[in-house]
């Protein structure tokens, strides 16, 4: 079996609580943080980690405001996380592709 | 995530994973289509009503688009909360929430001003009853446009064609052709049932496709 792209798969995503939160953001221009939190049933802490994590590899934006006085967090996708997100989906395409021919 | 890949079907799995939550992030996306053929038989029944009917009064017109826009509304509220029961997620979840509150600014103005226009008709300065449906078909587009920042694209593609249409006919009717006379009752049933069929068959066509591969 070609281990190639396997190996090639992006570890940052691949991570679980990465990926579903790169899912989520690859469909919605931008979600908040309390959207993420309570779709993902994941804590705060955790999904400030991911996000910290995504955000140093450039792939997620972070932004801070206010809505009706109390501050509110958004999250998107920058180019390049859509980019790296893509490129994670075509190798995983070509996993799936290669099991099945064997 | 690394145990995972002591099962073989690991990478279609993550597939499966990614692809159910971007569907739930982005709305109902199954629902959409028969929302569409909804509102279009709906809205070439009203038509078909006010022209057998002869409802060409404003208030008549008004009354009976009004009621219609109505039960579209909540036959589609019916159909998305089907759609989430189907599906097992929540009925008013972060993309429904998004997306009525995109809504509702143009809908709710169109609204206002169709009852105002029907129910204090200035008889002699303007027929509102030929000029509601170029409003309302206005603001739908509108609506449809916000929407579509959380909807799959053609949404917003959707929107422009009504408004790009509503102006362009209107346009037309003022500066070009004053003298044409043409029923209001037909031009919202080609605005809200001739449009809603197409895209809805259209939606309905593609879906099947992806579906099947």
């Amino acid at each position: 079996m070609n281990q190639e792209p396997f190996l090639k798969l992006n570890r940052v995503i691949h991570e679980k609580g990465r990926l579903v939160i790169m899912s989520m953001l690859a469909a919605s221009p931008e979600l908040s943080f309390t959207e993420l939190r309570d779709t993902l049933a994941m804590t705060d802490g955790n999904l400030t980690t991911h996000i910290r994590a995504l955000q140093q590899e450039g792939y997620v934006a972070v932004a801070k405001s206010y809505q009706n006085r109390r501050p509110l967090t958004t999250c998107s996708l920058t180019a390049a996380g859509r980019k790296a997100f893509a490129e994670y989906i075509n190798l995983l395409e070509q996993i799936v592709r290669q099991n099945r021919s064997k | 995530m690394q145990s995972s890949h002591m099962n073989p079907n690991w990478a279609e799995e993550n597939l499966q994973t990614i692809r159910t939550l971007m569907e739930r992030s982005a709305m109902y996306r199954h629902a959409l289509a028969p929302i569409m053929l909804f509102a279009g038989v709906l809205g070439a029944l009203a038509a078909g009503g006010g022209i057998v009917f002869h409802l060409d009064s404003t208030r008549a017109f008004g009354a009976l688009w009004l009621g219609a826009a109505l039960v579209a509304v909540a036959g589609a509220f019916f159909i998305v909360r089907r759609q989430a029961l189907k599906d097992n997620e929540p009925f008013w979840s972060p993309p429904t929430r998004r997306v009525t509150l995109a809504l509702l600014p143009p809908l709710t103005a169109g609204m206002i001003l169709g009852v105002v226009f029907t129910w204090f008709p200035t008889a002699g300065v303007v027929d509102f009853t030929l000029l509601l449906p170029f409003l309302w078909a206005l603001f739908y587009g509108c609506a449809l446009h916000a929407a579509g920042f959380f909807m799959p694209r053609g949404v917003k593609w959707f929107g422009w064609i009504y408004i790009g249409l509503a102006c362009g006919v209107l346009c037309l009717l003022v500066t070009i052709q004053p003298q044409i006379q043409i029923s209001a009752h037909w031009l919202m049933g080609f605005f809200f049932g001739v449009l809603h069929l197409a895209y809805g068959a259209y939606l309905y066509l593609t879906e099947k496709g992806k579906n099947a591969v």
